[in-house]
């Protein structure tokens, strides 16, 4: 298909980026999200794990039973450790930050950006080209799925490890002269070249 | 419902730019990475620049609070696996979506390695590696 002149490239991402933060009040960060979602399904897993079938009360009023029992306590010594168990207790700090986005608002992100991208597919009535990725690879299912699949692998893990992606470092990062972007974003295009490179050869 | 339906806006013109631009063609990254066609290098470097513009008159106005990106201990490895990675598959992680949307279904295995990879990064860190990597999830 035919594809955007560089000078729409470049005024699109930059206004992407801008419109996300005039809009939403937050950077533009895609690998952000997929880690809030990961989360967010990872947590709620470990949440429901560590729920019991007592309740807070049962719970307390067994504890109390068992902590007489052990230490052969009098009542004068059990009212003490009532007076203790009513002290409002602090509530334990959350393992994560509480994601300003839920969920459902990421998956929804995703889905339009698929959206989006089909609905310029249709409206161009092409798709995007391929022919060199067959060309590196070849059509064996299973070498392109390994490639596909390994190669996603690499993405999402390096993207959290690096703490963000092309539009977090590459755009947003890079453009507010942030040290981290700037080396995530060298080492990411400096392996991507090499890569590259290497694949051509072998070609 | 506003931030809701803004954020599905922000998606679909997101995934249409994408798609035009041709960042969802694996042919397209690889002509990049190899310095075949400039085309998306440097609109890649015209969109920073602009951003550095757009970002500083924002900074400027708005004196937002924006976390800052330190360099820490995973920022050179995460990013050269994260380069291997995008130049074999040919997704960063909103382009898995926007090959989706394009009809190129074995991305769904990018896409699944790119879920799978984010949260298998998360035990791995807390049980050998422990330093802040500052995800942008906290912008």
């Amino acid at each position: 298909m035919t594809y955007w002149p560089l000078w729409l490239c470049a005024l699109a991402l930059a206004g992407v980026a801008l419109i996300h933060w005039l809009l939403l009040g937050r950077m533009f960060a895609v690998s952000g999200r997929f880690t809030a979602l990961t989360d967010a399904l990872r947590l709620r897993k470990k949440d429901s794990d560590s729920q019991t079938s007592l309740s807070q009360e049962e719970l307390m009023e067994a504890l109390r039973a068992a902590t007489l029992a052990e230490f052969g306590l009098s009542e004068e010594q059990a009212a003490t450790l009532d007076a203790e168990l009513h002290v409002p207790v602090q509530p334990a700090p959350p393992l994560l930050p509480k994601p300003k986005q839920s969920a459902a608002v990421h998956l929804l992100f995703f889905v339009a950006i698929a959206l989006g991208a089909a609905l310029s597919a249709h409206l161009a009535g092409a798709h995007s080209d391929r022919a060199l990725f067959f060309a590196t690879f070849g059509h064996h299912p299973l070498a392109l799925g390994t490639v596909l699949f390994g190669g996603g692998l690499l993405v999402g893990f390096g993207t959290r490890m690096a703490g963000g992606c092309t539009s977090g470092h590459g755009l947003c990062g890079v453009s507010r002269f942030q040290p981290g972007s700037l080396l995530a974003t060298v080492s990411f295009f400096g392996a991507g070249i090499l890569t590259s490179l290497l694949l051509g050869a072998l070609r | 419902m506003k931030d809701t339906l803004g954020t599905v806006a922000v998606g679909l013109l997101f995934g249409f730019c994408l798609h035009r631009i041709g960042f969802g063609s694996w042919d397209e990254v690889h002509k990049m990475f190899t310095f075949a066609s400039l085309r998306l290098l440097l609109g890649f470097g015209g969109a920073v620049a602009l951003l550095a513009l757009g970002f500083a008159l924002i900074a400027k106005l708005q004196h937002p609070k924006w976390a800052p990106r330190p360099i820490h201990k995973g920022t050179i490895p995460g990013g050269i696996l994260f380069g291997v990675g995008w130049a074999l598959c040919g997704a960063c992680p909103s382009i898995a979506l926007v090959q989706l949307g394009d009809g190129q279904w074995l991305s769904l295995l990018s896409l699944a390695g790119i879920v799978l990879g984010n949260a298998l990064y998360a035990p791995i860190h807390a049980r050998w590696l422990r330093f802040d990597s500052g995800t942008c999830a906290n912008d």
